[in-house]
């Protein structure tokens, strides 16, 4: 009899469990190069959620130029989260559409930017062109791969990068934006995002250096060869800082929002951190960091707040209608 | 852009193999700047190459959210991406000439032969949010502009939507036929029997899996034939409701497939208001039957409407009986009497070149076209009507000299679709009429002294 209720009870337990767990389903938009990182990172949230709630989850992830992907979730696309690649195409989901709260930056460390990146340029194997810093790419004849810092948030990072270099070099902005007028010159292509880049540059194999996010450049290496292209480490470039924010108002209409925060909150954690360092992105945790030496190139890196006194104002003067890309891009 | 590239392809191939050729020749720095520019057109073609990979890329991206625009004889569409929201803009012209035969002509004071612009309407139709939709008709045919149909739909599911404003009343099956596809120009004179437009709100939807649609709803009311004038006259409303049923329309082969059929009513009251009795008209549109100008109604109105439809093939036919019954007074303190005037149709059409008939209307199989020797289709129609008036009418509530007791009315037609959206429609009419007792031998009214008999012909363009 005892046997009986207890096998009973087991099975209504087993029942109860049954009912009570949920499947969840999270859309992350993301930035072009992210794809292969958030892959492997959300194979392991969803494991560590199903440890600790028994529930499901299933991430989708859409990713593009990060301008674009943030217009996207404005105009509608119900992003539960968004990982793009720069603060101020957050901010937009703010200042357009009061998606999210206007200090969305300080919910989480380090001004929500997980991990971070820099610029670097990838060049075919053997650097015919003799590519060594960012003066070489405005030389004559020098095909330069970008994205279009209107919809890619890696080109804006590229261009700011150049920018500062030259302004250092050359001593002003109008010089810097003469030198950053005569590097797009050489670009042939404007590609929409980064990964589009990259495919312009390593599969229609136009141009001769690719300014590129370190992880993708590195990205390259790994799928398609060291022996076919090389990474060239300018002497100066910028800290990278992709930011990341839970959409609120289509978490609370979803009724997602405790498993989204729970989907940022881990890539802080210790394994967070090491996807990302595999990935190639740089983690805040330095002794994650350690232990991915050759993934990390050494090099001189400002901040945007630095040089630029912060995204709000970098998007203001270069990228907004009528900014600096505006006036040495127009035909 | 491809044609170039690949010109440029086979240019650069003949480069190639020029210098290859040439090779000996030349010294290796000539050498060297012809293999340069070689490589420096390669580089151009791929970035011609890549451009156009790109614009293809966008377009491709940008398709699903490229709102659509659609011109067809349906009218013109502008959709939204998803089609959840869409607006669409049609018309339609009728225009009709009317020729009456044995009429004393002018010398009896019946100028009644001529063209007539019968109807000239602009439709707007819109939806929203996919469940919310609109429908505004303005019609500048007849003598005056007016606004015929404007409402709005919410469908919170197929089988429950609620309709508000100004539309037909569910009742007469004819009525609720597209004003473009009924089998003669003309509805029939068991038409005169139902309400036209009203304003109002009703519910419907389709249930049981599509074979049965119901309308239930409260309108303000008007008379026989009448439409709204946007006001009421009282404080009292008229129920409506209407069940109708197409029990076989799954049942594919079977003869009863296009059967289908139901039945509609109303009820309501008035409050002794004047103006609010109906006139009868014939098939050319004069007025047969008419109150007397000091009737008015007081007390319950209702009218009960089974209907038939059937479709096989080229074979349609439509049917309806109405019965409608009005209280009325001679004057605000008469006697009041209920007087329940009665009518049916029976109407059929053949489409002689093998197109399905439809409720929906005949889509030619092929369009008229001389140079193809294409003819469009072709549709012969009979129909048979009466509408008899209560004989406790007249005298006091209407003039037995002035109007008839009975009309009786033969339609034969031939219909001639063009196109979907063009037709031209020759009907012959013959309409006979009785007295009440005690009626002179030759009414005071010119058209009811013989058989109206009329040709009506129309034009009619409709999309």
């Amino acid at each position: 009899m005892k046997l009986k209720f207890f096998l009973l009870s087991l099975l209504a337990l087993g029942f109860a469990s049954a009912a009570s767990a949920k499947t969840v389903e999270l859309l992350n938009v993301s930035y072009d190069p992210t794809r292969e990182f958030y892959v492997e990172y959300n194979k392991a949230f969803a494991a560590h959620w199903k440890a600790k709630n028994g529930d499901d989850v299933t991430i989708k992830q859409s990713h593009g130029g990060s301008g674009k992907q943030a217009r996207g979730v404005i105009d509608g696309l119900p992003a539960d989260v968004v990982t793009l690649a720069l603060a101020a195409d957050v901010d937009a989901l703010y200042d357009v559409a009061k998606l999210i709260p206007k200090d969305w930056q300080k919910r989480l460390p380090d001004n929500s930017a997980p991990y971070t990146s820099t610029i670097v340029f990838l060049v075919r194997k053997g650097n015919p062109k003799g590519i060594k810093d960012w003066d070489d790419l405005v030389k004559p004849g020098v095909g330069v791969i970008t994205p279009n810092p209107k919809t890619s948030g890696g080109a804006r990072w590229n261009y700011l990068a150049a920018w500062e270099f030259a302004k250092r070099k050359l001593g002003s902005d109008d010089a810097a934006k003469a030198f950053v007028a005569k590097l797009f010159k050489n670009v042939p292509v404007l590609d929409s995002g980064a990964r589009g880049s990259t495919t312009t540059f390593v599969q229609r194999e136009i141009g001769d250096v690719a300014i590129s996010w370190e992880n993708e450049a590195f990205l390259v290496l790994k799928e398609f060869g060291a022996d076919k292209f090389e990474i060239v480490v300018p002497s100066l470039s910028i800290l990278a800082e992709p930011t990341i924010s839970v959409v609120d108002r289509v978490v609370k209409k979803k009724g997602t929002a405790e498993v989204a925060k729970a989907y940022l909150d881990y890539l802080y954690t210790d394994e967070g951190q090491e996807i990302a360092a595999r990935n190639y992105y740089r983690p805040r945790n330095q002794a994650i960091a350690a232990k991915y030496p050759g993934n990390f190139a050494k090099l001189e890196l400002f901040t945007i707040d630095a040089a630029f006194g912060g995204w709000a104002q970098a998007q203001k003067v270069h990228f907004a209608d009528g900014g600096t890309f505006d006036q040495i891009y127009a035909k | 852009m491809r044609n170039f590239i690949r010109t440029g392809a086979a240019l650069l191939t003949a480069t190639a193999f020029t210098v290859s050729l040439a090779a000996a020749p030349v010294d290796s720095s000539e050498l060297q700047v012809l293999r340069d520019q070689v490589q420096a057109l390669q580089q151009q073609l791929k970035v011609l190459a890549r451009q156009i990979e790109l614009k293809e890329e966008a377009a491709t991206a940008a398709a699903p959210a490229t709102p659509k625009i659609t011109v067809n004889d349906k009218g013109v569409t502008f959709a939204s991406a998803d089609a959840a929201n869409s607006l669409r803009l049609r018309g339609l012209v009728q225009l009709d000439h009317r020729a009456f035969f044995n009429d004393g002509g002018a010398a009896a004071g019946l100028n009644n032969n001529g063209f007539v612009l019968r109807r000239a309407r602009v439709i707007a139709e819109g939806v929203f949010a996919k469940n919310y939709s609109f429908q505004l008709v303005t019609e500048f045919g007849g003598s005056a502009v007016s606004i015929l149909d404007a409402n709005f739909n919410i469908a919170v599911s197929p089988a429950l939507q609620f309709k508000l404003g100004k539309f037909k009343a569910p009742i007469g099956l004819e009525h609720l036929q597209s004003d473009t596809w009924t089998f003669f120009n003309e509805r029939s004179i068991a038409n005169n029997l139902v309400p036209n437009r009203d304003l109002g709100i009703t519910a419907g939807g389709d249930i049981l899996g599509g074979k049965l649609n119901y309308t239930v709803g409260v309108i303000n009311g008007v008379a026989d034939g009448a439409s709204t004038t946007n006001a009421d006259f009282d404080n009292e409303k008229d129920f409506v409701a209407r069940l109708f049923a197409t029990p076989f329309k799954d049942s594919a082969g079977s003869p009863l497939q296009g059967l289908s059929f139901g039945v509609a009513a109303s009820y309501g009251r008035e409050k002794g208001t004047a103006g609010r009795t109906g006139g009868y008209r014939t098939d050319g549109q004069q007025t047969f039957f008419s109150y007397l100008a000091t009737t008015i109604t007081d007390g319950p109105n209702w009218r009960i409407s089974p209907q038939l439809d059937y479709r096989n093939g080229s074979f349609g036919l439509l049917g309806e009986y109405t019965v409608s019954a009005v209280n009325v007074r001679p004057s605000a303190t008469g006697l009041k009497t209920e007087l329940q005037n009665k009518a049916w149709q029976l109407a059929a059409g053949y489409v002689l070149t093998g197109e399905n008939s439809s409720y929906a209307g005949v889509v030619p199989v092929t369009n008229f076209d001389y140079s193809k020797g294409t003819w469009g289709a072709f549709e012969v129609t009979g129909r048979f009507a009466n509408v008899k008036i209560d004989d406790a009418a007249f005298p006091l509530y209407a003039s037995a000299a002035a109007s008839a007791n009975e009309a009786s009315s033969l339609g034969l037609g031939l219909n001639w679709y063009l196109s979907k959206a063009v037709a031209f429609k020759l009907d012959y009419y013959q309409t006979a009429f009785d007295f009440a007792a005690g009626a002179p031998a030759v009414p005071t009214s010119t058209a009811l002294r013989q058989d109206e008999k009329a040709f009506i012909t129309r034009f009619q363009l409709a999309f």
